[in-house]
């Protein structure tokens, strides 16, 4: 056979290698060959009762990590919470059964980190893990593992902004999935400290330390090898009264396939927070936020009642369930105007569907010193595609940071 | 450009000690539930500047700017007590230097029903604490119900 690399004409070059390539699948027919399959970038999603058997309206799905290098040390996590409102993957400890390793310093001592969510804080090393989940793949990606006992001492700054989060009951999954608009938790970790991260002599010696952002955990997407500018969050539209459950699809990537067009979305640019302006009401919210880490849809409205038993008394039972008016602003000057939404009697509706999960009139109450915020949890994800797109990447419909639908 | 001889350096810094002196009790943070004058604590503790103190109808507010980015704003009766403080900003500020003695009661109160990880609600004898936010963007009050002077709007305590 004569050499596919020599001063052959070109045709024979063409037939010679099309010859190579079939050859290798033992074949040899005139056929060519198809091309290679696109990375499988769908996850299924489902919002359940979750690990602690308490959740609604929250968003799971399942992560495969592995000791960075090996194929035989990984694990599948299921029910790790999908969050627009945060960024990185943190998984519980107690759940894990592979050791990742902890990520060193410069200075050689461990980073172990902090988290910071309202209600609380989760304390742990960074590790790193081959984090696979669709046929999305991030090699030795920084990742939390939450209450790890190899560091079991919380240092008072980290414990001193508020209650520990660090089991699975406490934290309501077996891990988190943060996919914000954003690649990094932090604006500036790696030139201020922010009591975010923490450089650990020992166990029990930890001091706040500022990190590379390298080092850094980060949203998993923009690790990703392919599909890594953005996501889309594909939900069925729910009956008003709610469901047991509801399935759906994580999408990776926007434009990067033909699964993840992004067609006629609209795109609302948000601000370094990743919030929007909301008018509800005829106010103007300033800081507002579309989330899918929100189990409701909250906001101040003295007008509408709340619920008088004991645990529900921040979430609104009106007499009868009301269709109230929205407008979202996005940070581009564009506007979405006449969105509606439904405030159902929480009482009410539990107390009609118990095993209930799922509950898109689900509402609550912001403090009265958060007027400026309008938070639409999960809900606005129901009947609809969702996409984040991270700060810095350009779709055919914007760049990012942004949401679409 | 100006240039200062060394002298007029000298002599701004002692003004300025004078002015700090002199305002020093003022100018304070506090933790909730103590004395404004006992202070300073919180300053130094979170490694914090005064950004700002003003004295609104019934209360003053001290404005502490802290390291991070994040606002602690802290809320002092007339009777010299703090009633209240809020904060807001990128990171949570130490609540338990801020708390001070309620530090613990906020910690130990019972999970409520449908909580999530972007709101807190929590309602312990006197104690209010409530929060809002996500990852970049965190702000919350807490406050002594019994304390808050009356004619208070709490919508202002933020």
């Amino acid at each position: 056979m004569a050499s596919c690399f020599g001063p052959v004409r070109a045709a024979l070059i063409a037939a010679c290698c099309l010859a190579a390539v079939a050859c290798g699948g033992g074949g040899g027919g005139s056929t060519p060959p198809p091309p290679p399959p696109p990375t499988n970038n769908v996850v299924s999603v489902i919002v359940d009762e979750g690990p602690s058997n308490q959740s609604v309206n929250t968003l799971f799905t399942s992560v495969t990590v592995c000791v960075p290098g090996s194929t035989s040390s990984c694990q599948t996590i299921d029910h790790i919470q999908v969050d627009t409102g945060s960024y990185g993957l943190r998984l519980l400890a107690p759940v894990l059964t592979v050791a990742l390793p902890v990520e060193t310093l410069s200075s050689g001592n461990s980073l172990v980190q902090c988290a910071q969510f309202v209600d609380g804080f989760s304390w742990g090393p960074v590790a790193l893990a081959d984090v696979q989940i669709a046929g999305e793949t991030a090699k030795s990606l920084p990742v939390q593992v939450i209450g790890d006992s190899r560091f079991a001492t919380v240092p008072a700054a980290c414990s001193g902004t508020g209650t520990a989060e660090d089991t699975v009951s406490s934290f309501g999954a077996n891990g988190i999935l943060g996919i914000g608009p954003f690649e990094l938790d932090c604006g500036d970790c790696d030139t201020t400290t922010h009591g975010l991260y923490f450089a650990c002599a020992t166990a029990t010696t930890c001091t706040d330390t500022t990190v590379p952002n390298a080092m850094q955990v980060p949203n998993p997407v923009t690790h990703f090898a392919a599909d890594n500018n953005g996501s889309m969050i594909d939900l069925p539209a729910v009956a008003a009264g709610g469901a047991v459950t509801l399935s759906g699809s994580l999408i990776f990537g926007i434009d990067t396939q033909s699964n993840n067009q992004s067609g006629t979305q609209t795109v609302l640019t948000v601000d370094g927070s990743g919030e929007l302006v909301m008018t509800f009401n005829g106010q103007t919210l300033a800081n507002s936020f579309i989330d899918s880490g929100s189990n409701g849809i909250y906001f101040a409205d003295s007008n509408i009642a709340t619920c008088t038993t004991t645990g529900l008394t921040s979430f609104y039972c009106p007499g009868n369930t009301l269709t109230l008016g929205l407008s979202i602003q996005g940070q581009n000057g564009v506007m979405v105007n006449n969105l509606t939404f439904g405030v159902g009697n929480t009482q009410t509706m539990l107390n009609a569907n118990p095993t209930f999960n799922v509950f898109p009139q689900l509402a609550g109450q912001l403090p009265a010193g958060n007027a400026g915020t309008f938070d639409y949890g999960l809900a606005f994800f129901y009947g609809k595609r969702v996409a984040v797109a991270v700060e810095g990447n350009t779709t055919s419909v914007g760049t990012g940071p942004y949401i679409a639908f | 450009m100006p240039i200062f001889r060394s002298g007029e350096i000298k002599i701004t810094i002692l003004l300025s000690a004078v002015l700090i002196a002199a305002l020093g009790p003022r100018i304070a943070g506090a933790t909730l539930g103590e004395p404004e004058i006992t202070v300073q604590s919180d300053v130094a503790q979170l490694r914090a500047s005064i950004k700002n103190s003003s004295d609104r109808a019934s209360y003053r507010v001290h404005e502490i700017q802290l390291p991070g980015g994040t606002l602690l704003r802290e809320f002092v009766a007339p009777g010299g007590n703090v009633f209240a403080v809020a904060w807001n900003g990128p990171t949570k500020p130490n609540l338990r230097q801020a708390l001070g003695k309620y530090f613990d009661a906020m910690v130990s109160a019972p999970k409520p029903k449908f909580a999530d990880r972007r709101h807190l609600q929590i309602q312990q004898g006197d104690l209010v604490v409530e929060g809002s936010g996500h990852m970049r963007a965190f702000s919350g009050r807490a406050y002594l119900a019994s304390a808050v002077p009356s004619g208070v709007d709490l919508g202002d305590l933020h």
